[in-house]
């Protein structure tokens, strides 16, 4: 079979250039924004991902994981008692303020635990041993606050809430949604440091489930006789946090109407350039009508013709993407780009172009063969 | 055996409000094997007339019988396939794909006819090789001259062994004595192969190949005076003689 298609639309090398560029900006476009968002509301749930807990009890309508309500701390007697529960922890999530030796004032999100281990946080520890936060005045710190604080060491003191810690390690990844660095530190030291606030106090509990229980059921049974809290799923959970800051801030709003541009973009490229390159090709249409092809060949053309479009414009435009991660980093922002979303961007590009392509189906439907004997 | 036939056809062409009569009532036949000229001033319906006769437009009214079938003019998705399977077409201005290279540009319309594979390329090389332009198989029509593109062209007309051969002013982009070769070799061809051809024209080179020339005029046709010159001319022909008229540059040569 002669390729008529792809032969035709590599003949003229400038505007298949033109197509595919077209196509890559857009999917370029799409990635980033989409990518950067992503990683954006990726931070709004790290430490939920991380924290090896089954169920979250939270204050009631506690909207994300940062904005935390306290409660009593016996709540997790009751939620211990209950059928299916291996473990269940306090776990205090409170934003303090952080005095730098510079005078300045910022902010620390603390999670504080009295058991890290079990719970499996910090998950990405640089340096320091969590089992001694109980020991003294201590405090881990994620690395993400030297953009906020400056540089710091181990073994440096800052003082949280008129009192002096020493930073005994450093994390990594630990962030939070609003860039607020994320420290550790004892549960107790927690409830001293602020204790008009959060003595015999907690913001969360976390529950493990015993082996083989009924995730749904144990949940039902902790609602029940916590008719003052909520009960979430680490998934549930998760998802709450998320969503809370893509309806509350514009960043939903804004990526749709960035990758609603983009695709607009690229449909008007592709679009504009497979009708100019139909138009040009017109008279070898009527050729291909008049030596006894029908429409349904050069729709086949163009529909080939749109998917090799579509399918290098998918490509370079990934490529540009992958290429601009490392920059990306280097501003402390996170491109995640998972399998799903690529098969989603992939599809959307080569349907996008057979979309632009609809456009020349239709000039090409009307096109009468006696063409052919025009000059 | 009769092969193309028209009786009575007429054609108007609806201009705004207005409907413009092009042909007025048109009869011809050809048969297997014999070259027909149509001669014309430009606007007299020549095209017109091909077009019908090679089913890209139907007749207003009157009968067109293509290869055994009867057109008809509301069976408009029937035409096609009637292109496909009896009609060649050469045009003037070569109409080749300018991406494909020769043997492409043949082999693809054998595609279009419905054949694939290995047997579309050696047809496509047969007939390549049946114009002498095997050694531009490989050539885009942009590397070609104006007669080895117009060679091409007739080489995918034959391709596929469709009876009819309609070609519509197939020497007016060339150069005298090149539409005199390519006229000898389409002529020898045709009847080598027995198809019916059909040439519309203006030049007068074409007579001399053909064996019946017939006059167009306002959209009627009638058999020239030229007609016998033509019917002697292929009676001479037929009795392997030398033209009697030494009308082309080529055959002038002779
Ligand atoms: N599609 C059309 N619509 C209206 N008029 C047409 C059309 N095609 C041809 N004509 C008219 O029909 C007449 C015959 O045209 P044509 O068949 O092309 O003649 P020729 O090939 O002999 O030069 C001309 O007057 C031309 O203007
Ligand atoms: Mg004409």
């Amino acid at each position: 079979m002669v390729d008529l298609a792809t032969k035709s639309l590599l003949h003229d090398r400038l505007r298949f250039l033109i197509t595919v560029s077209g196509v890559a900006f857009a999917v370029t476009l799409v990635f980033v924004q989409v990518g950067l968002f992503l990683g954006l509301l990726d931070n709004a749930s790290v430490t939920i991902e991380h924290i090896s807990a089954d169920l979250w009890v939270t204050s009631r309508n506690t909207p994300n994981v940062d904005f935390a309500h306290t409660f009593p701390e016996t709540a997790v007697q009751r939620v211990r008692s209950v059928p299916g529960v291996a473990a269940a922890d306090n776990l205090i999530v409170w934003f303090m303020t952080v005095n730098l030796p510079s005078g300045a004032q910022e902010g620390t999100l603390a999670y504080a635990l009295s058991d890290f281990r079990r719970w499996n946080i910090p998950w990405n520890v640089e340096s320091g041993d969590v089992d001694d936060l109980k020991r003294g005045q201590y405090l881990f710190l994620d690395g993400s606050a030297v953009k906020r604080y400056g540089p710091f060491a181990v073994g440096e003191y800052r003082e949280i809430l008129g009192q002096r810690m020493k930073i005994i390690g450093r994390t990594r990844d630990a962030l939070s949604f609003t860039t607020t660095p994320i420290s550790f530190l004892d549960f107790d030291r927690a409830q001293k440091l602020s204790p008009d606030l959060l003595k015999n106090r907690t913001t969360y509990v976390l529950v493990k489930l015993a082996p083989g229980a009924d995730a749904a059921a144990v949940k039902a049974e902790i609602a029940r006789r916590l008719p003052y809290n909520d009960v979430y799923t680490k998934k549930e959970w998760a998802a709450r946090s998320r969503r809370y800051w893509v309806q509350s801030t514009g960043i939903g709003l804004n990526m749709y109407i960035t990758v609603f541009l983009g695709c607009l973009v690229g449909i008007v490229v592709v679009a504009q350039t497979l009708y100019t390159s139909t138009m040009e090709h017109i008279k070898e249409f009527g050729t291909v009508k008049a030596i006894g092809g029908g429409n349904l060949d050069i729709y086949r053309i163009l529909g080939k013709q749109a998917t090799i479009a579509g399918v290098a414009g998918f490509v370079l435009g990934a490529l540009m993407a992958f290429a601009l991660r490392p920059a990306i980093a280097k501003i402390d922002l996170k491109l995640i780009i998972t399998p799903v979303f690529a098969a989603i961007v992939f599809a959307g590009s080569v349907v996008m172009c057979l979309a632009a392509a609809m456009i020349s189906f239709r000039k090409v439907a009307s096109i009468d063969p006696a063409l052919v004997f025009r000059a | 055996m009769r092969v193309l036939e028209a009786m009575d056809v007429t054609k108007d062409y609806e201009e705004g409000h207005e409907r413009v009569a092009v042909l007025h009532g048109v009869s011809l036949a050809l048969e297997r094997g014999e070259i027909v000229a149509l001669e014309g001033p430009s606007g007299s319906g020549k095209t017109t007339l091909l077009s019908i006769l090679g089913c890209i437009l139907t007749a207003s009214s009157g009968r067109v019988v293509v290869d055994g079938e009867p057109v008809d003019p509301a069976n408009r998705s029937r035409l096609p396939e009637i292109r496909r399977r009896s009609i060649g077409f050469v045009f003037q201005q070569f109409n080749l794909f300018p991406s494909l290279t020769a043997v492409e540009n043949v082999e693809y319309a054998l595609n279009v006819k419905g054949a694939k594979g290995a047997a579309a390329r050696s047809e496509a090389e047969r007939v390549l090789d049946a114009v002498g332009l095997s050694d531009r198989r490989d050539f885009l029509p942009r590397d070609l001259s104006g007669g080895q593109k117009q060679r091409i062209a007739i080489a995918r007309a034959l391709a596929g062994r469709a009876p009819i051969l309609l070609a519509d002013e197939p020497t007016a982009n060339l150069d005298s004595h090149i539409g005199a070769q390519i006229l000898e070799m389409f002529r020898s061809l045709a009847k080598k192969e027995n198809r019916a051809l059909f040439i519309v024209t203006h030049d007068p080179k074409v007579r001399s190949i053909s064996d019946r020339v017939l006059q167009i005029r306002d959209g009627r046709v009638a058999a020239g005076e030229s007609e016998t010159v033509g019917a002697a001319l292929a009676a001479a022909r037929g009795r392997g003689q030398a033209p009697p008229l030494p009308m082309t540059r080529s055959s002038a040569a002779l």
